[in-house]
């Protein structure tokens, strides 16, 4: 029996390093991402310009935004939300040329935004580096509805478009960055298993 | 083939129910008294006459009903097709495809006549006349792949090619077996099968890609895959598995004979021409148990074959609920005898 | 593999050393339409021996009345080259197989650098048809020896407008690669066909300065060297064949009756790898194909390039 698993659909998240060959470096962290910045930013730094963009997480209260600022001395750019990351990025991308690398450090919903929005001008996303911090709270699309619900921490869950319970599967779509979400009792209606909370 | 359209439904009062005729020519799967997934892939450059292998694509006497139900899930959902940006030159190679093959292949039914590009097309069986630039989106009345695979049967993806690997931008699917294009859009030969069990670990997805990188224009192949499905269902969605799950558990040892079906997709792939895409054709065929039990053959076979399925795949397809009762079913008619390779009937 | 009965209506001298050929199909009906990048594999009969050499479709994909091949006359070359050049005429039958795209445009791609060096334009010529109708973001460098070996240079110059730079190497103009990859916004693919060693920095070039690999891309047919004569086992069958000094393994197993399946027959695709059951010598790989951890494990063989030092070597054929 294999140990663990692995969704052959959804990229592996790894560690940010820098990449050794580049002509500009531009990070993109929100919330917990803020220590996979922290510890990026330990390593020996590339001589490239660094950009970095950078939100705390506003629904709890630990901050990076301050420490990140002391440690890192240039190219910071600390933003008051993830909208705001997001709009300065889309703002600043079309200044970005080919040799720039790309890394985000986040919640699973902030990394796909981002590759959601470097797409717009080719970036693909197997070309970016990710690490996926703090929470393990996963996008579901609702496939009977097509809503996609963010900080999905059960199974089972209950669409907020259809109000259908449903079953995450683990199939996931880099396009619509969520989870395939199936009604799980369509069989025997009302036949629903108590949710558990497994993506904490 | 007679070629008498039936008038029948794949939904509600289920009229649908084949000819002895299409019987006869049923794919029926299995070679041997046990199945586990292969590389099954073969040329698709002509079959025996009569057999659903004649043609690139089979028309046969579902057709028409076939279009009807397409239509009415379009109508409710027209996700169903879905077509990414960079795949025009595609959704052409796909029309070019489609109505080439079928007016050769059927002539009486379906007309298509050419002047550069000015093309008139006629069909039939649907009371079609149209005539379009070839090349000009305006000239039709809705996106060109959306419009030819309204009048053929079975579900059609088209895969981009690129980074050696293939991709599915373009897709018209309404008669699948549980797995939805508007979530699988844009992923990869690996990324859609990966909820498939065993067969990445028997290495089958890497041959099978590398083979359909290299597949040819003019050079199509094929396989077939099979599940099955509780009445006549054309449609058996994710997206509707509210409305088809509850038959799962409507199996009864009166009624397993009439409501669950073999389900046969005839998988075929096209390397496009102009796109350097890749169309892939799942062409599905529905017959009852007590269908398929005509032939003592197949009651024998399926019998076996049900019996030694690997519990993953019996899992995988959604069979769990009811192939005991299948199994059971078939069991007085399995006598032991040894049936050499093979899936014909008799 | 399908194969489409030709016969040449035009022949050319468009250099000194290339010339340029002009197919339509024997029954005279039109040719399979194609994609920007295709080529063709043409068998020629060359006193007896069947050779089969890759060239680039160069036409317009939209007019497929006719395909269009360019032909470098290579000096040390096997045969393949000197034939189209000497031998055939307007009215030679040839054979050729179906299209095949090795070196497609990446539809994803925003903006697309073309870099040919000499005879390494041809494929690109029928891209460029591509990307004009698609109304892609293009530029083309096309970079040569000397100003009467720029082949179709007129040609390029009406397609591409102002899209295309000439470099021409005796008049000291060279094309500058990092200065190029440098100031491409994001998005952009570059793909390249040439002298190896052009091919080579390319990619080099491209790596360092942060490119990822699937940005880049390139067409790079070897055509199979000479070298020492071998025998290879064909392990199903049991036949021995020998391959002498100036034949390719493929074209030695294909005149023994074998059917070994190919594509670009150029160490390109992959289509033709054999698992090498035993060889009691050293594999000589000259393909692009296998990675060099599979090269020096020496499990697999591309046989339409590379060939074996050695008394004996046995394929699963
Ligand atoms: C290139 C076009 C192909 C497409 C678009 C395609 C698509 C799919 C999809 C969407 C599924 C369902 C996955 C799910 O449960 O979500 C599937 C299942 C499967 N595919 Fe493919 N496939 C292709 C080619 C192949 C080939 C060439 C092979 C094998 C040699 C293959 C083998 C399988 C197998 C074994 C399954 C499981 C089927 C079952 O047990 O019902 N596929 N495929
Ligand atoms: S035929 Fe393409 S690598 Fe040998």
């Amino acid at each position: 029996m294999e140990r663990g698993y692995w969704i052959r659909s959804k990229p592996l998240y790894d560690s940010l390093v820098w990449k050794q060959k580049a002509t500009g470096h531009v990070v993109i962290a929100q919330g917990e991402g803020g220590i996979a910045v922290l510890k990026l930013f330990q390593q020996m730094c590339p001589r490239e310009p660094i950009t970095l963009l950078f939100a705390d997480d506003a629904s709890t209260s630990k901050n990076y935004a301050d420490i990140i600022h002391t440690l890192v001395p240039e190219g910071v750019q600390i933003c008051d939300s993830e909208q705001a990351v997001l709009d300065k990025l889309q703002a600043q991308l079309p200044n970005y040329l080919m040799g720039t690398q790309f890394y985000v450090a986040g919640s699973e919903a902030f990394i796909w935004d981002v590759l959601a929005e470097l797409k717009v001008y080719g970036v693909q996303d197997i070309n970016v580096e990710k690490e996926l911090s703090g929470t393990l709270a996963r996008s579901v699309y609702c496939v009977h509805c097509k809503t996609t619900d963010r900080d999905v921490h059960h199974s089972i869950h209950q669409c907020s478009g259809c109000g259908r319970h449903l079953f995450v599967r683990d199939h996931f779509s880099r396009r619509l960055g969520a989870y395939m979400g199936v009604m799980v009792d369509a069989e025997e209606p009302g036949n629903i298993p108590a949710k558990e909370e497994i993506y904490p | 083939m007679n070629m008498a359209f039936k008038q029948e439904t794949f939904r509600d009062d289920y009229t649908y129910h084949n000819s002895a005729e299409a019987i006869r020519r049923f794919p029926f799967p299995f070679a041997e008294d046990e199945y586990m997934y292969s590389v099954n892939i073969e040329q698709h450059n002509g079959g025996e006459p009569g057999s659903v292998f004649e043609h690139a694509i089979d028309v046969d006497e579902h057709y028409v009903a076939e279009c009807e139900d397409r239509r009415i899930v379009l109508e409710d959902d027209p996700n169903r097709y879905i077509a990414l940006p960079h795949m025009m030159d595609a959704q052409w190679d796909m029309v070019e495809l489609v109505m080439e093959s079928l007016s050769r292949d059927y002539p009486d039914l379906f007309q298509l006549t050419r002047d550069g590009d000015n093309w008139h097309w006629i069909n039939q069986p649907l009371g079609i006349d149209q005539k379009f630039v070839f090349g000009d989106e305006a000239t039709l009345p809705m996106q060109p792949c959306e419009y030819i695979t309204r009048q053929v049967q079975g579900d059609w993806i088209i895969l981009d090619q690129r980074d050696d690997d293939l991709f599915a931008d373009l897709g018209m699917v309404t008669s699948q077996a549980d797995w939805s294009m508007a979530f699988d859009a844009g992923m990869s030969f690996k990324e859609w099968h990966g909820p498939v069990p065993q067969a990445n670990e028997l290495g089958i997805f890497d041959r099978a890609l590398k083979y359909l990188l290299h597949l040819q224009y003019g050079s199509p192949v094929r396989r077939l895959n099979w599940t099955m499905t509780i009445n006549p269902r054309l449609d058996t969605s994710p997206e509707n598995y509210p409305f088809w799950g509850p038959d799962n558990v409507s199996v009864t040892p009166d009624n397993v004979g009439d409501k669950v079906h073999l389900r046969v997709e005839l998988q075929a792939l096209f390397r496009l021409p102009r796109s350097n895409a890749i169309a892939f054709s799942v062409r599905g065929y529905l017959a009852s148990i007590n269908d398929l039990t005509t032939y003592p053959r197949w009651a024998k076979r399926l019998h076996r074959v049900l019996t030694n399925l690997h519990p993953d795949l019996s899992e995988y397809k959604g069979l769990d609920n009811y192939r005991q009762m299948v199994i059971d079913h078939l069991a007085p008619m399995d006598d032991g005898e040894e049936l050499a390779l093979g899936t014909q009937p008799e | 593999m399908s194969i489409l009965d030709v016969k040449v209506a035009d022949v050319e001298q468009v250099t000194e050393v290339v010339k340029h050929f002009t197919l339509v199909q024997e029954n005279g009906e039109p040719l399979p339409h194609f994609s920007g990048g295709s080529h063709v594999v043409v068998s020629m009969n060359i006193n007896g021996r069947i050779h089969r050499n890759p060239y680039s479709l160069m036409g317009s994909t939209a007019n497929t009345d006719s395909y269009h091949i360019s032909v470098r006359k290579q000096e040390n070359s096997r045969g393949g080259s000197k034939f189209m050049h000497e031998q055939v005429k307007p009215g030679t039958r040839l054979q050729i197989t179906y299209p095949v795209n090795l070196f497609a445009i990446s539809k994803l791609g925003h903006r697309h650098i073309l870099i040919a060096g000499g005879i390494g334009i041809t494929p690109f010529m029928s891209q460029i048809a591509d990307l004009n109708r698609l109304g892609y973001d293009y530029e083309l460098h096309y970079a040569y020896r000397s100003p009467e070996h720029g082949a179709f240079r007129e040609q390029l110059e009406e397609m591409c407008g102002k899209r295309v730079h000439f470099y021409i190497d005796s008049k000291g103009e060279r094309l500058d690669i990092p200065a190029l990859l440098k100031q491409q916004p994001l998005g952009t693919h570059v793909y390249t066909c040439g002298p190896e060693p052009m091919v080579k920095a390319l990619h080099l070039h491209a790596e360092n300065l942060g490119w990822p690999e699937n940005h880049v891309h390139s067409e790079e047919f070897t055509a199979p060297p000479v070298g020492d004569e071998f025998t290879v086992e064909l392990a199903q069958s049991g036949i021995e064949v020998t391959v002498p000094g100036d034949m390719s393994m493929l074209e030695a197993m294909e005149e023994a009756g074998a059917e070994p399946p190919f594509l670009c027959r150029g160490g390109a695709c992959g289509r033709c790898e054999l698992e090498v059951v035993s060889c009691d010598g050293l594999i000589m790989h000259n393909d692009h194909y296998l990675s060099d951890h599979e090269k020096a494990e020496g499990r697999s063989i591309m046989p339409c390039v590379s060939r074996a030092k050695c008394s004996k070597l046995v394929v699963n054929l």
